[in-house]
C-alpha cells in the first residue's frame, strides 16, 4: 500500500495565492485565522492524517466492523487512532467557540477534511456525522440541549448520527412512518425503526446523540409533517455524564461493498426518549441544514479518494518497469522502463491530477463563499454568498464523488492486475468511492435539486453568482494574449452552459420531464465549466507568481501544463454534453414500462 | 325618440352618484340632483358633495377631467324643472317604496313627455313600484340595475313591465350598452334579478356553513375561490368589501320577498356573530374592518381574520389543505374530496349551482343570461352553468340524489351532455325545452371567443395567435401567460406583417385577456440577464425595435385594440400602430423605470415624436423631451383610455370604444376604413436639447431626492432616461434620425440591465409583484 503525502504545496496555493482566503480573517471571528496560523494547522492534520489514519485504513477495510451483543466493535486501532485524533482538537476545530470549538474557517476546514477522507474514509464517517449532528442542534436546538449536548459533541466525547433513513423511505422522508408521542414532562417518546445510520452504534464514544426524523400524533401528511428529536444513547445525568440507558439499540449491521470500518447500523427506537430540536413539523428544514452541510462534505470524500487514487497510481507508475517507450528507451539502466513514460499512462495520470487539483481550488472557493455568508458584515454579500453556496452545493457533492470514482477507476487501470487484488489499496479506493455517489442523496437527486430547485430559485438568482464573475472573467481577460490558451476553451464551454441553461429552463418550465432527462448531464456540463474557470484562474495565478518569485520546485510551470490538459483534453467534453443535453428527453420516455 | 341627450340622476349617494359620473363618461351631460339639507347653506351640498368626493376617489368614478365638466348638480326643490331637459332620469333614491313613489309624482309633473324614467333599485319588483302610478309613467318606466361601482362592472340588469313601451327598452339597452358600455342582461321582474338573487343565496350559504362548521374564513376563501373561478375575495373577502351592513337588510328584504318554498330561506339562518359585528362597527372595510382587518398596532400592518365563533381577531393564515392540495385545478376534485374541507366546497357550491339550475326560466330567459350576469356582476370567471359543464352535470345530479335533494329540471336535461356545446362552429346553450339554442350576441359585436368556436388560427406559436377575422382582416393575439412580450410574440409578429402584406388588407392586434399586455416577458429578461446572456437579451430588444419600426412602415394598416392594462411592452405595440381604438377601460403606461429599465422598444423615441407633433408646447428642443421625461420617470399610467390621450399614449384621432363586447368590430371597422389609400408614416427626425437638457432634467430629479421622493437608484434610472430623451451628446443645431435615438435607447437599456440594482427591482417584482424602491 502506497504512503498518503498531505499535498500541502497545493494547498496552500489554492488557500493563499489562489483564492486569496488571508482576507477571511477580516471577518468577525476569524481575526487569529492569517497565515501563520493555517498553515500549522494544515501541517498538523496532515500529520495525524499521515502517521495515525493512514496506516489503519487497509486493515479497517480487511476487518471490518462486528456486532456482538448489541455492541459495534470498531477494527483494530479506531478507538486508539480516534483517542488520538479527539484529544488533538480534531473534532472541535470548526465548532463555535462559545461550546469549546476552535471556529477554524471553513474555507480551511474543507482541506482538513480532503485529508482524513485521503488517509480513511470509513474514520472520517465517525466525526463527520457528529459534525452534522453538532450543526443540526447548533441551528435549531434550544438553549438546554445546546448547553447539554454541544459541549461533548464539539470534545468528541460524545458522537452524533443523523437518522433518516428508513426500510421503505429513502429520498422520500414524507413516507417516513417513526413516530414519537409527546408526554407530561415535555419530551417525548421516539418509536420506529431507521435503517442505514452511520456511526449508529461503535466504541469510539461513551455516548451517541441521534438526531432523528419522525412525526408527532397530529402531524400533517407527507413532509410537512415531520420533526427533528434528539434521542440519546445514553440518558446525560445533571452532570452531563451518560445516564440510564435508553431505548434505542442497534440490531444489526450491514454488510457493504466498502467503508467497511464505517458502521451501518438499523437502529431500532422504542419508546425511546427525546426531544424537539425546532419546531413541530419543521423538521426537515432543520435536517436540511446538516443534511447541505454533509453533501459539502461528502463532496470532500469525493476529493479526498481522488487524491489518494492519484498518488497511489503515481508511484506504481513510476515504480513499474514494463517494456519500453514507443519513442525509444527512457531508462536504459533499467531492465525496462516505468510505465509513466507510456502517453496512455500520462493521460490516466493527468486526467486524475486535474479532476483532483480542480476539485480542491472548487471545494475551498464554495467554502470561502460559505464563511462569507456566515461572517460577512454586508448583508447584501451574504445573501450572494448564501446564493452561491445553495447553487453550488450538489455540484459539489455530485462532480466531486464522480470524479473521485473515476479517478479510483483509473488509478485501478493505471495498476493493471495489481490494481485488482487487495495488496495496493486501489480497489478499497474503488470500493469506498462508490458509495459517496450514493449516499447524502445520490448524484441522480443532486441533479434534480440542481436544475428543479437552484435553476429557477428567484427567476434565476442563485445562477446569477456563478455566471456574472465568469462572465467577466472571460470578458476582462479577452485581451490578455498570455491567457488565450485557457479564455478561449473557456468561453467555448461557458456558451454551451448558458446554452445549456436557457433550453433546460425553458423547456422544463413547459415539461418537468424535460429538466429531469437534461439534469445529470447539464450537472456534469457545469461542473466541468466551473473547473474550467477554477483552471484558468489556477494558470494566470501560477504565471504571476512563478515571475514574481519564481519557480524553483517546478510548481507553477506544471499548474499551467495541467490547466491547458484541461482546457484542451477534458473541457471540451463540454460540446459533447451540450449535444446530449438539446437532444431532449424524447427517447427516455419513449418506451413503455412494459417494454424494458 | 332619437336617443339620449342629457340625463338626470336623482340621489347623490354613493351608487346615484357615480351612475351620473359614468354617464359623463360617455360624453353626455348629466344632472345629479338631490333633496335640500335642512339648514344648509348650500343647497346643492348633497350633489356638490358629492362630485367632490368623485373628483378625489379613487378608483375614479370619472374617466377624466373633461368628464366631470359634463355633471352638473343641483336640489330636487330649485331644479325640478329642469327635469323636462332631461331624456332619461334615473332614480337612485333610498330602498323605500313611500319615497320612490313620492319621487314619482314630483318626476310626472316635471318631465318631458317620452322622456324614460327608471330606478336603479335592486330589491323592489316593477310592478310595486308603478303600481298606483299613471299608465303613461308606467309605460316610460323601467327598472336600470347598475353595480357598484358603476364606471368598473359591465353588467346592467334591466327589467321592463307589462306597460312599458318597448322602444323604451331598446333606447336604454342601446345607450347602455353602446355610450356606457354596459352588458345589458334582460331580467325578470322577480326579488333581487339574477345576479344578486343568487349571489345573496351563495354568499349566505357559504357564510352560514362555514360559521356552523367552523370553517375558518381564510380557509372558506381559499375554497370558495380559486378552485371555481371566483375572485380570490372568496366570500368573506367580498362581504368586507360591500359591507357586513348591508347582509340583514338585503337578507330580509329577499326572505320577505320569495316564497316559502324558495331554497333560501333554508340558508338564511340567523348569524348572531354578523350582527354583534356590526354593532361593535366591523362592517366591512367601510369600517373598523371586518371578516378581515388590518391590526396597525405596534406600527406593523398585521391582517388578521376573524374567529367566527369567537368573534376574536388573530393574524390570518395562510389556508391550506389536503383537500386544495390533491384536487389541484379540478373543482370537481375538491368537491368530491373526503374531508371536511372538501365537504364544506361540495356543500356550498354544489347547492349554489342547483339554486342556478332552479332560477333558470324564472329570473332570465337563458341560462347565459344567468351566467353572464355572474361574471360580469360578481367576478366569476365561469358563470353557474358553465361551471356545471367542468365539474360535469351528471356527476353533480347524482350528487345531489345522494344528498337526497331534488334535481332542478335543466340540470337533469343536461345529464348525458352539457350545457352549452359548440355546433358547426357556434356556441348553442340548452334550453329548459331540451333543446340547444344559438347564445345570440347583439348586432356589432365581435368577439374573438366567438370566432376562435370555429376556426383555426391562420398561424401560432407557444406566445400568440392569428385570427381571420373575416374582409381581409387579420387579428393578432397574445396567448403568453399575462400576455407578456417575448421572443416568440415578436417572432409571430414579423411573419404576420409579411402575411398580411401578402394576402390581407390590414391587421388588428388585440385579445381578449383581463389586461392587453403587462409589458415584456420580465422573467426571462431576468433569468437571461441572470446567466449574463446579454447576446440574448440585446437581440431580443433590436429584434423588437425592428418588429415594431416594420409594424408602423408596413403598406398597410395596423389598429391596436386594447382594454385593460397596457404597459411597458405592450403600451410600445401600441404607439407603434397606425390607429388605436381603445376599450375606455384602457390602462396604458411606459411603467420600465418601476423595474429599473427604460423603454428600449421605440418608447422613449416614439413618445418624443408625439409630444413634439401633438404636444401644444412652447417652441423649441427643450419642451417635449422635458414632458416625456416628466411622464416615463414616473412611469405615470393613464387611468382611463381618456386620460392616455392627455398623455398622448394615443393619439388625438385614437378611437375609443366605450364597451369591451364591441372593442373588435370597431377596431376592425377602423382599419377597413383606413385600407383605401393606405400610405405608411414618413420619417421622423428629431432636434433634441443635448447635454444642456440633460442637466436640466438631472436637476429634476435631484430636486425630487432631496425630497424624499426619488430614491439613490431612481437617480441612475433617471440619468439613463434623460440622456436618451435629451439625444445624447446632440447639439440643438443638429438633427437627429429615428435610428440615432433607438441606438441610443438600446446602449442605455444595456447600462441598465446589467446593473445589480435594475436586477434587484425586476426580482422584486417578479417575486412580489410589488415594485422595490431601492
Amino acid at each position: 500500500m502506497a504512503d498518503y503525502t498531505p499535498p500541502l504545496r497545493d494547498m496552500r496555493f489554492v488557500y493563499h495565492e489562489l483564492l486569496g482566503c488571508d482576507d477571511l480573517a477580516e471577518l468577525p471571528g476569524f481575526e487569529e485565522f492569517t497565515a501563520d496560523l493555517i498553515d500549522p494547522i494544515l501541517e498538523e492534520a496532515g500529520k495525524i492524517c499521515a502517521e495515525v489514519l493512514h496506516p489503519i485504513n487497509r486493515s479497517g477495510d480487511e476487518e471490518g466492523c462486528r456486532l456482538e451483543n448489541g455492541v459495534v466493535r470498531t477494527p483494530a486501532g479506531f478507538p486508539e487512532a480516534y483517542r488520538q485524533f479527539r484529544e488533538g482538537g480534531w473534532t472541535a476545530i470548526t465548532c463555535d467557540p462559545e461550546y469549546g470549538g476552535q471556529g477554524l474557517p471553513a474555507a480551511a476546514d474543507v482541506l482538513v477534511t480532503e485529508m482524513i477522507c485521503s488517509a480513511n474514509l470509513s474514520f472520517g464517517m465517525y466525526p463527520g456525522l457528529s459534525h452534522g449532528a453538532y450543526l443540526a442542534l447548533h441551528s435549531h436546538g434550544s438553549e438546554e440541549l445546546k448547553r447539554a449536548y454541544l459541549p461533548k459533541l464539539v470534545d468528541g466525547t460524545w458522537s452524533g448520527t443523523m437518522c433518516l433513513t428508513e426500510p421503505h423511505c429513502g429520498t422520500d422522508l414524507g413516507l417516513l412512518r417513526t413516530k414519537a408521542e409527546p408526554q407530561d414532562d415535555g419530551s417525548f417518546r421516539v418509536t420506529g425503526t431507521k435503517i442505514f445510520i452511520s456511526a449508529g452504534e461503535h466504541d469510539l464514544t461513551e455516548n451517541i446523540i441521534h438526531l432523528v426524523l419522525a412525526r408527532l400524533p397530529d402531524a400533517p401528511k407527507g413532509s410537512r409533517g415531520i420533526s427533528l428529536f434528539v434521542v440519546p444513547k445514553f440518558l446525560p445525568t445533571a452532570e452531563g455524564t451518560p445516564g440510564e440507558r435508553n431505548g434505542v439499540m442497534c440490531s444489526s449491521i450491514e454488510h457493504k461493498m466498502g467503508i467497511k470500518a464505517s458502521s451501518t447500523c438499523v437502529m431500532n427506537f422504542d419508546e425511546a426518549q427525546g426531544w424537539l430540536v425546532g419546531a413541530p413539523h419543521k423538521g426537515l428544514q432543520a435536517m436540511f441544514t446538516m443534511m447541505n452541510n454533509e453533501r459539502l462534505a461528502v463532496g470532500g470524500q469525493g476529493l479526498g479518494l481522488a487524491e489518494a487514487a492519484y498518488q497511489g497510481s503515481v508511484a506504481y507508475a513510476r515504480e513499474r518497469l514494463q517494456g519500453r517507450s514507443l519513442t525509444g528507451t527512457k531508462a536504459p539502466d533499467k531492465p525496462a522502463d516505468p510505465i509513466i513514460v507510456h502517453p496512455d499512462v500520462r493521460r490516466m495520470l493527468l486526467l486524475q491530477r486535474a479532476a483532483t487539483e480542480g476539485c480542491r481550488a472548487m471545494a475551498v472557493w464554495v467554502a470561502k463563499e460559505l464563511d462569507k455568508q456566515e461572517r460577512h458584515p454586508e448583508p447584501e454579500v451574504r445573501k450572494a454568498s448564501e446564493d452561491f453556496v445553495a447553487l453550488m452545493t450538489p455540484i459539489v457533492k455530485a462532480l466531486f464523488t464522480d470524479l473521485g470514482f473515476e479517478n479510483a477507476n483509473l488509478g485501478m487501470q493505471v495498476l493493471g492486475g495489481h490494481g485488482y487484488i487487495r495488496e495496493h489499496g486501489m480497489e478499497q479506493y474503488v470500493r469506498d468511492a462508490r458509495i459517496t455517489q450514493i449516499y447524502e442523496g445520490t448524484n441522480g437527486i443532486q441533479a434534480l435539486d440542481l436544475v428543479g430547485r437552484k435553476l429557477g430559485a428567484n427567476g434565476g438568482r442563485y445562477l446569477r453568482r456563478f455566471f456574472h464573475p465568469v462572465a467577466e472573467y472571460i470578458e476582462g481577460h479577452a485581451e490578455t494574449p498570455e491567457m488565450a490558451p485557457y479564455i478561449a476553451p473557456l468561453a467555448k464551454a461557458f456558451g454551451r452552459l448558458q446554452t445549456a441553461t436557457g433550453t433546460v429552463a425553458q423547456r422544463g418550465l413547459a415539461n418537468p420531464d424535460e429538466a429531469g432527462a437534461a439534469a445529470t448531464d447539464y450537472m456534469r456540463l457545469f461542473g466541468l465549466t466551473a473547473l474550467g474557470y477554477l483552471w484558468a484562474r489556477m494558470a494566470e495565478t501560477a504565471m504571476a507568481k512563478s515571475r514574481e518569485s519564481g519557480d524553483a520546485d517546478g510548481f507553477y510551470a506544471a499548474k499551467q501544463v495541467t490547466a491547458r490538459f484541461y482546457m484542451e483534453r477534458v473541457l471540451p467534453q463540454t460540446g459533447a454534453l451540450l449535444s446530449q443535453i438539446m437532444a431532449g428527453g424524447q427517447t427516455l420516455m419513449a418506451l413503455d414500462e412494459a417494454a424494458f | 325618440m332619437a336617443g339620449i341627450e342629457k340625463v338626470a340622476v336623482i340621489g347623490a349617494g354613493v351608487m346615484g352618484a357615480a351612475i351620473a359620473a359614468h354617464v359623463a363618461n360617455s360624453g353626455t351631460k348629466v344632472l345629479l340632483l338631490d333633496i335640500v339639507p335642512e339648514g344648509a347653506a348650500n343647497r346643492n351640498a348633497l350633489a356638490d358633495g358629492a362630485l367632490a368626493r368623485m373628483q378625489k376617489a379613487d378608483p375614479a368614478p370619472f374617466m377624466g377631467r373633461k368628464a366631470a365638466r359634463l355633471m352638473e348638480t343641483g336640489n330636487l326643490e330649485d331644479d325640478l324643472e329642469r327635469l323636462a331637459e332631461a331624456d332619461w332620469i334615473i332614480e337612485a333614491v333610498i330602498e323605500r317604496l313611500d319615497i320612490k313613489q313620492g319621487l314619482y309624482r314630483r318626476i310626472e309633473g316635471a318631465r318631458k313627455p317620452g322622456s324614460i324614467v327608471s330606478s336603479n333599485t335592486s330589491t323592489i319588483p316593477l310592478a310595486t313600484l308603478v303600481g298606483g302610478l299613471s299608465e303613461s309613467f308606467a309605460q316610460d318606466f323601467l327598472i336600470t340595475h347598475f353595480f357598484n361601482p358603476p364606471r368598473y362592472m359591465r353588467l346592467m340588469e334591466l327589467v321592463t313591465g307589462a306597460a312599458t313601451r318597448a322602444e323604451a327598452a331598446e333606447v336604454i339597452t342601446d345607450f347602455a350598452d353602446k355610450r356606457l358600455g354596459k352588458t345589458v342582461i334582460r331580467a325578470k321582474d322577480t326579488p333581487s334579478f339574477i345576479g344578486n338573487r343568487l349571489g345573496v343565496y351563495w354568499l349566505q350559504k357559504a357564510v352560514i356553513e362555514a360559521a356552523e362548521r367552523g370553517i375558518p374564513v381564510e380557509q372558506a376563501d381559499a375554497l370558495i375561490g380559486k378552485p371555481f373561478g371566483i375572485p380570490k375575495t372568496g366570500v368573506f373577502g367580498l362581504l368586507d368589501l360591500v359591507g357586513l351592513d348591508l347582509m340583514p337588510h338585503v337578507n330580509a328584504s329577499l326572505a320577505a320577498a320569495l316564497p316559502q318554498s324558495d331554497a333560501f330561506h333554508t340558508a338564511n339562518r340567523p348569524l348572531p356573530i354578523v350582527q354583534k359585528m356590526i354593532s361593535e362597527g366591523y362592517t366591512g372595510r367601510k369600517g373598523k374592518g371586518g371578516f378581515y382587518r388590518l391590526n396597525r398596532e405596534g406600527g406593523q400592518k398585521v391582517k388578521e381574520a376573524v374567529d367566527l365563533s369567537s368573534g376574536h381577531y388573530a393574524k390570518a393564515r395562510k389556508p391550506r389543505s389536503d383537500a386544495m392540495d390533491e384536487a389541484g385545478r379540478s373543482p370537481r376534485a375538491l368537491m368530491a374530496h373526503d374531508s371536511a374541507e372538501g365537504r364544506y366546497a361540495a356543500d356550498v357550491m354544489g347547492a349554489t349551482l342547483r339554486y342556478a339550475a332552479e332560477l333558470a326560466g324564472e329570473v332570465a330567459d337563458s341560462i347565459a343570461d344567468i351566467d353572464e350576469a355572474m361574471c360580469l356582476g360578481y367576478g366569476w370567471k365561469d358563470g353557474p352553468f358553465a361551471l356545471m359543464d367542468k365539474i360535469g352535470p351528471d356527476w353533480l345530479a347524482e350528487r345531489l340524489e345522494a344528498e337526497g335533494e331534488t334535481v332542478p329540471p335543466i340540470l337533469d336535461l343536461a345529464r348525458g351532455r352539457s350545457f352549452y356545446r359548440v355546433e358547426a362552429g357556434k356556441l348553442e346553450q340548452l334550453g329548459l325545452d331540451g333543446a340547444y339554442h344559438p347564445v345570440t350576441r347583439p348586432e356589432g359585436v365581435l368577439l374573438l371567443s366567438d370566432i376562435k368556436c370555429g376556426a383555426k388560427p391562420v398561424l401560432k406559436n407557444g406566445s400568440a395567435a392569428v385570427w381571420d377575422i373575416g374582409d381581409g382582416v387579420l387579428c393578432f393575439e397574445f396567448t403568453s401567460k399575462m400576455n407578456s412580450m417575448d421572443d416568440q410574440i415578436m417572432a409571430l409578429l414579423a411573419k404576420t406583417l409579411k402575411l398580411v402584406e401578402a394576402e390581407y388588407k390590414a391587421l388588428v392586434i388585440h385579445n381578449e385577456g383581463t389586461n392587453f399586455s403587462v409589458g415584456a416577458n420580465l422573467g426571462l429578461a431576468f433569468f437571461a440577464a441572470n446567466i449574463a446572456a446579454w447576446d440574448q437579451i440585446e437581440s431580443l430588444v433590436s429584434f423588437g425595435q425592428k418588429t415594431f419600426q416594420d409594424m408602423r412602415n408596413a403598406p398597410f394598416p395596423v389598429v391596436g385594440a386594447p382594454s385593460g392594462m397596457a404597459l411597458g411592452g405592450g403600451c410600445e405595440v401600441l404607439l407603434h400602430c397606425d390607429a388605436v381604438q381603445a376599450h375606455a377601460e384602457s390602462y396604458i403606461g411606459l411603467v420600465e423605470v418601476g423595474v429599473g429599465l427604460i423603454p428600449g422598444w421605440g418608447g422613449c423615441t416614439e413618445m418624443l415624436h408625439r409630444w413634439q407633433k401633438f404636444g401644444r408646447l412652447p417652441k423649441g428642443p427643450m419642451p417635449a423631451p422635458s414632458k416625456v421625461f416628466e411622464i416615463l420617470s414616473t412611469a405615470t399610467v393613464a387611468k382611463s383610455a381618456a386620460e392616455a390621450k392627455e398623455l398622448l399614449f394615443l393619439r388625438p384621432e385614437d378611437g375609443i370604444t366605450m364597451n369591451r363586447a364591441r372593442l373588435l368590430a370597431d377596431a376592425k371597422a377602423r382599419a377597413l376604413a383606413m385600407v383605401e389609400g393606405y400610405i405608411p408614416p414618413e420619417a421622423r427626425d428629431y432636434t433634441l436639447p443635448g447635454p444642456s437638457g440633460l442637466v436640466a432634467m438631472e436637476m429634476a430629479v435631484q430636486q425630487f431626492r432631496k425630497v424624499g421622493k426619488a430614491t439613490p437608484y431612481d437617480e441612475i434610472v433617471s440619468g439613463a432616461l434623460a440622456e436618451v430623451l435629451s439625444g445624447g451628446d446632440t447639439d440643438p443645431i443638429d438633427t437627429l434620425t429615428e435610428a440615432d435615438l433607438l441606438k441610443l435607447e438600446r446602449d442605455r437599456f444595456f447600462t441598465l440591465v446589467k446593473r445589480p440594482g435594475t436586477l434587484d427591482r425586476i426580482e422584486t417584482m417578479l417575486m412580489t409583484g410589488k415594485p422595490l424602491r431601492n
